[in-house]
């Protein structure tokens, strides 16, 4: 790679990209070490029953077993997000059918798995809830009867089998009412979808003689497996390192999970390497989905389209443990009013407990369900009014210097550069050949938002011997390219080529703090650190070379390929390598440069919005775009197929193109996914019916649309690296509802559940007035 | 477990004896049913090393003698000489993915008998016979006999499926496999196979099987009978598509509701009549 | 539970002879990747249906997890580490960084070695050919655009 490429901007391969294709890239599960046990999990075949005793004597004397742990075994220790709930294995009782229950190391998976069916556990099966009207209907079984003992880091209203309740009040919507000209109120559903990541969760833990345990985990963050497994087992993080190698996909489906602490409580017990990779089944029964969500949206216009108030009535299945739930909750219902100039607007939600599998983060956030419902009543509105659904949205669009539900100020806004876009692309692209006899096409829109500012992060940049540098971050690269991105911006702050730079792997002993990758928020946060802390190098290095060159460091200018010269004067000039020695081994130290940071912008405004439990301190920073997708729907089956899709977004700066365009097309696979394919589907006990990839099927390269056209633009944020911020979640919830407005366009049926299955459509043409 | 390589059918046959032994053929149903645990079968006889049990064999009359050990790939590449080359080899170029086709093979598919597979209603619809090794010998058995209901055929314990054999079909007709499935690549929700000859716009010949109606392919020889002598109009494939909901007894599932896959299974007999009808005005099989 | 039975066999994987020493239902998958090393080749679903265990048997792509190791026989196992021959990388697979198709990377392995066996036998496929060609693999997190370009990069054609 040439040193002459500017590294902002250019489209370079991940940095890891040759050992992933030749299959060198290691993943938790080609690690081996000598004498490595392998464990295996019992899981509860009842969704509610209390635990009355366990045998596990038979599974101890199975040969070849070294340990066996039930949930008696462990000290009560609650850990979880915002509420408290969850522990390392079920203590007293099960709540979903597949919660682990009891654990085994043993000298091969096979053993381990025998001596699983050895254990015998029983129980008092309890009546089960399975939908949040059921958990809420009085006289419900309740899940966590210790509900109000539970620690939490706010109050969220919590009480029987309510998880979680928040309101969203801006305006007055009350009066609102009844100055609309035209209401439209409507009831939407969506689905548990599973993150489906290719590899699943995964880890292999080992301890130190003197009980230190070492975690490798395929995870979004070692900071937090770290805290977790700290927290679990009841040591301090000093007892616990995490680390991390390739992860194969995460999207919200890889934060800390109990695996960790029971493959660390397994070391710990035998004193040796445990490995611990869920099969597929597992995986889908025991770790997350997305929150299934019912929402009841009302919309208030005037005569002309412009919209003066909104309604949201928001319930989320939670599942059976909080988890995220309650930050989901809060997204949702801060994503819901859309991006619009809407003045007035109530949004009133609910996070509830069932005895499924957990709910909670999954790419997007509860913005998928939020816009799924806002996106298509949106266009419900357009045609009530008679007008264009892309004018409409043009009409109320947010602009710069409007303020988003809560009072932040929207730095910049391109939300109608966005629409306008994929409209211009859309009518420009060479039309289709006519579709066969019986299938209809139409074009749908939709806008989107989402954030990038979250929490804290840091970084580190080290000056080495030899004028290269070492870059040191907490942020966990799942796939997306974080590892390459901020590679990049270190190498545009100092002017050298990014082979110069060696980017640490992650490790809670030696990485600065992040809190996760999550939330889109790497570019922005982690990259507004990388840069602050190589601008610390840049300008300490500037002013060794002032002392060098005898100059003030103001002459002085950074020159590309690592040197520092005198301005006007290109012969007189240092390079980085004669400072890092005059550092080391003369005057003033080793060269680093650190910073840190927790989100910073504008704080919500109480006297604009009331936010009641609202469970973010601050977050912020919005992109905006916009999609259209052109849906061809088959008459005679009700399969509907997306033929092409644009996607138009504001990312500040594209740090690295492809890899933005290569998000925002995964998020369109996404959220195509959500819109017409997949579904955790339960039997009545509470059974999950379809947890391996023959039944959840998710669509492959022959139902995705052979383009996915990314429309990268560029309004520089003001605080982000380089203008730079995040783009990972905010094409995703767009896809659903503008999939929906299309199929309106095309066949006259506007479906308000997804997924929108060709049986779902099918039944609504049936339904259909003439 | 243990493993053998019989490198006869009688020493295949005399180890399927055993309880609890198990054929493995492609392994694409049964390897992944061992993985998730469903089967845990004592010994596992592979039928790879018998010599000459993947034979394919179009004859000079346009039949096909398929050898239970042929592989999809390997029928899906079959020139379509006759109306039931055409069919057998559409209809393998449509199970699964490519690297399921390169190992998975016609025995092991109809032995295992899942009702929204693809071969069953082709093999149903071309009429074929199926050859059936075991301890008392040979035998054969009609396609229509041979699938009893959901993944049971009429294989007694320790036999085997040797081979299929199917007549070429309608002289001069063509053939045409419609599957509908919910992502590309996955089961059937409903499936279509149908052979049809016609002269001067009318219909001389139809054989046509649904596959994902039934524990078993549905075949309504009155509703073929019917149809001959008419223009395959619409009102025509209707009152066939109504016989065929009559004697489905459609699943329930995720994939489909029964009620769903009633309204298809009309509709996707008619496409692949519509389509075989087109291929014979383009003049191929 | 009757004995379980460990087999003795030889395997010749990426045009090496390798003894292996397994329990007699274990898949190629976890033979390549526990007894001869090759840890490549990725366990994503076990049904056969996701194609990160995707390897060649005498250049056919096949399942690694659908397998049974003592079943291959004489056959030639081809694993992603035996595309990219002598350090240089296999057309494919520069393909593949170039276009930025590659993310976490997971399902990588797995369309390497399809792609291989498609332009060997296919060496100019037109674009409908290529995603008919990968239908079996999926990618969780490209969308499959770039693997697309990719492939028609490694082809020849124009991207």
């Amino acid at each position: 790679m040439s040193s002459a490429i500017e590294p902002l901007g250019a489209s370079i391969p991940r940095l890891e990209a040759r050992d992933k294709v030749v299959g060198t890239a290691r993943f938790v599960d080609d690690f081996v070490r000598p004498n490595m046990l392998h464990a295996a999990v019992l899981q509860s075949p009842y969704a509610h029953a209390r635990i009355r005793s366990y045998n596990v004597e038979k599974a101890r004397a199975l040969p070849g077993v070294r340990a066996v742990v039930t949930g008696a075994d462990v000290p009560v220790r609650r850990v979880g997000g915002m509420l408290k709930d969850e522990t390392m294995l079920a203590h007293g009782k099960v709540r979903y059918v597949g919660e682990p229950v009891a654990a085994v190391a043993a000298r091969d998976a096979e053993t381990a798995q025998r001596a699983i069916g050895l254990i015998e556990v029983e129980y008092d099966p309890l009546p089960a809830v399975l939908t949040p009207d059921a958990a809420l209907a009085p006289g419900a079984p309740i899940l966590h009867e210790e509900l109000a003992s539970y620690v939490r880091t706010m109050e969220g209203g919590s009480q029987g089998n309510l998880m979680w309740h928040s309101r969203l009040v801006g305006g007055d919507v009350d009066t609102a009412w009844a100055k609309c000209d035209v209401i439209l109120e409507g009831t939407f559903q969506t689905q548990a979808q599973q993150h489906a990541y290719l590899e699943t969760n995964g880890v292999l833990a080992e301890v130190e003689a003197n009980g230190r345990i070492t975690v490798i985990a395929a995870c979004q963050s070692v900071h937090h497996v770290q805290t977790r497994v700290a927290d679990e087992l009841g040591v301090p993080m000093s007892q616990v390192r995490a680390q991390v190698p390739r992860v194969g996909g995460g999207f919200g489906g890889k934060h800390a999970t109990n695996i960790h602490s029971i493959a660390a409580w397994l070391a710990r017990a035998t004193g040796k390497p445990v490995k611990l990779i869920l099969s597929r089944a597992m995986d889908m029964e025991m770790q997350k989905s997305r929150h299934p969500s019912r929402i009841r949206l009302k919309t208030g216009a005037m005569r002309d389209g412009i919209i003066i108030a909104r309604e949201a009535d928001i319930t989320l299945d939670g599942g059976a443990y909080a988890d995220e739930s309650p930050n989901v909750l809060a997204f949702c219902s801060l994503m819901v009013r859309g991006p619009y100039r809407i003045p007035n607007y109530r949004v009133v939600s609910r996070a509830v407990y069932t005895n499924k599998l957990r709910a909670g983060s999954y790419r997007a956030f509860g913005n998928p369900q939020a816009t799924f419902a806002g996106e298509s009543q949106i266009d419900e509105l357009a045609a009530k009014l008679g007008l264009d659904p892309v004018e409409l949205r043009l009409k109320n669009a947010a602009q710069p210097g409007d303020r988003w539900v809560g009072g932040q100020t929207l730095h910049t806004c391109a939300l109608r550069e966005c629409l306008t876009e994929v409209r211009a692309a859309q009518k420009a692209a060479p039309p289709l050949p006519p579709p066969a006899p019986g299938r209809k096409r139409g074009v749908g829109f939709a806008s989107t938002t989402s954030i990038s500012g979250l929490m804290g992060t840091s970084a580190s940049v080290h000056l080495r011997a030899d004028g290269t540098v070492a870059l040191n971050t907490g942020c966990v690269d799942i796939g997306q390219g974080s590892d390459t991105t901020m590679t990049q911006i270190c190498a545009a702050v100092l002017k050298i080529p990014v082979e110069r730079i060696a980017y640490a792997a992650q490790d809670s002993d030696v990485s600065p703090y992040n809190w996760k990758t999550a939330a889109s928020r790497s570019t922005y946060m982690t990259g507004r650190a990388v840069q602050a802390a190589a601008s610390v190098v840049r300008d300490k290095i500037m002013e060794h070379t002032a002392e060098l060159l005898e100059c003030a460091a103001t002459d002085l200018e950074l020159r590309p390929g690592g040197k520092v010269g005198l301005v006007g004067v290109p012969g007189k000039e240092v390079g980085f390598k004669d400072v890092a020695m005059r550092s080391l081994f003369q005057s003033g130290g080793p060269i680093v440069g650190y910073n840190g940071l927790v989100y910073d912008g504008e704080k919500f405004d109480p006297k604009r919005t009331l936010m009641e439990r609202f469970a973010f301190p601050n977050l912020g920073v919005y992109t905006f775009g916009a999609i259209c997708v052109e849906v061809e729907v088959d008459e005679m089956t009700g399969r509907a197929q997306v033929l092409r899709a644009w996607l138009a977004h504001d990312v500040g700066k594209a740090i690295n193109r492809a890899a933005c365009e290569g998000q925002i097309q995964g998020a369109f696979s996404h959220g195509l996914g959500l819109a017409l394919y997949e579904q955790l589907v339960w039997d009545d006990d509470g059974r999950l019916a379809n947890p391996s990839f023959a039944d959840y099927r998710m669509p492959g390269i022959m139902d995705t649309p052979p383009q996915i056209t990314p429309i990268i633009l560029e309004f520089p944020e003001p605080s982000g690296p380089f203008g730079a911020k995040g783009v990972g979640e905010v094409p995703l919830p767009g896809v659903a509802p503008a999939i929906a407005n299309a199929i309106v366009r095309a066949v006259g049926v506007r479906l308000k559940q997804l997924p929108m299955t060709p049986e779902r459509v099918l039944d609504a043409l049936e339904a259909k007035t003439p | 477990m243990k493993f053998a390589l019989p490198e006869t059918l009688a020493d295949a046959v005399a180890l399927l004896a055993e309880d609890g032994a198990r054929c493995l053929a492609g392994g694409q149903s049964l390897v992944a049913m061992m993985n998730a645990r469903l089967v845990s079968p004592s010994t596992l006889v592979s039928l790879r090393a018998i010599p000459g049990l993947d034979r394919i064999e179009i004859r000079a009359d346009g039949s096909l003698f398929i050898g239970a050990m042929a592989q999809h790939a390997d029928v899906a590449r079959l020139a379509p000489r006759s109306p039931a080359t055409a069919l057998f080899a559409q209809a393998a170029g449509l199970i699964g993915h490519p690297a399921i086709r390169n190992q998975g093979t016609i025995g092991g598919s109809i032995a295992h008998a899942d009702p929204s597979a693809d071969y069953p209603g082709v093999v149903v619809c071309a009429g074929a016979t199926v050859h059936i090794a075991g301890r008392s010998g040979n035998r054969t058995v009609s396609a229509a006999d041979f699938f009893r209901g959901y993944y049971e055929t009429a294989l007694q314990p320790g036999e085997i499926v040797t081979a299929v054999e199917a007549p070429a079909g309608p002289r001069g007709g063509s053939a045409h496999y419609e599957k509908y499935s919910l992502v590309d690549g996955d089961f059937a929700v409903v499936s279509a196979a149908v052979m049809l000859a016609m002269t001067n716009g009318r219909c001389t010949a139809i054989q046509l099987a649904v596959g994902g109606g039934a524990a078993v392919p549905v075949r309504v020889l009155a509703a073929e009978a019917a149809l001959v002598g008419t223009a395959l109009a619409e009102a025509d494939l209707a009152a066939a598509g109504r016989k065929l909901v009559e004697a489905a007894d459609p699943i329930d599932d995720f994939r489909g509701s029964a009620a769903y896959r009633r309204k298809l299974i009309p509709r996707i007999a008619a496409r692949a009549v519509a389509a075989a009808k087109q291929k014979l005005l383009n003049g191929h099989a | 539970m009757a004995m379980r039975e460990t087999l003795e066999y030889e395997l010749t994987v990426n045009g090496e002879a390798i003894p292996v020493r397994a329990r007699a239902e274990a898949t190629l998958l976890e033979v390549l990747r526990t007894e001869c090393g090759l840890t490549g080749s990725k366990r994503g679903c076990d049904q056969g249906v996701c194609g990160a265990c995707t390897v060649q048997l005498d250049g056919r792509p096949v399942r690694g997890c659908l397998t049974l190791a003592a079943n291959v026989g004489m056959r030639r196992v081809t694993t992603v580490e035996g595309i990219s021959t002598g350090g240089a990388l296999h057309p494919v697979q520069q393909a593949l960084l170039e276009t930025g198709a590659v993310q976490c990377g997971f399902c990588a392995p797995g369309f390497v070695v399809t792609l291989d066996a498609m332009l060997r036998e296919n060496p100019h496929p037109t674009e409908v050919e290529v995603r008919h060609g990968l239908s079996g693999n999926l990618c969780r997190c490209s969308g499959y655009v770039k693997i697309v370009e990719a492939a028609l990069r490694a082809a020849g054609a124009k991207p």
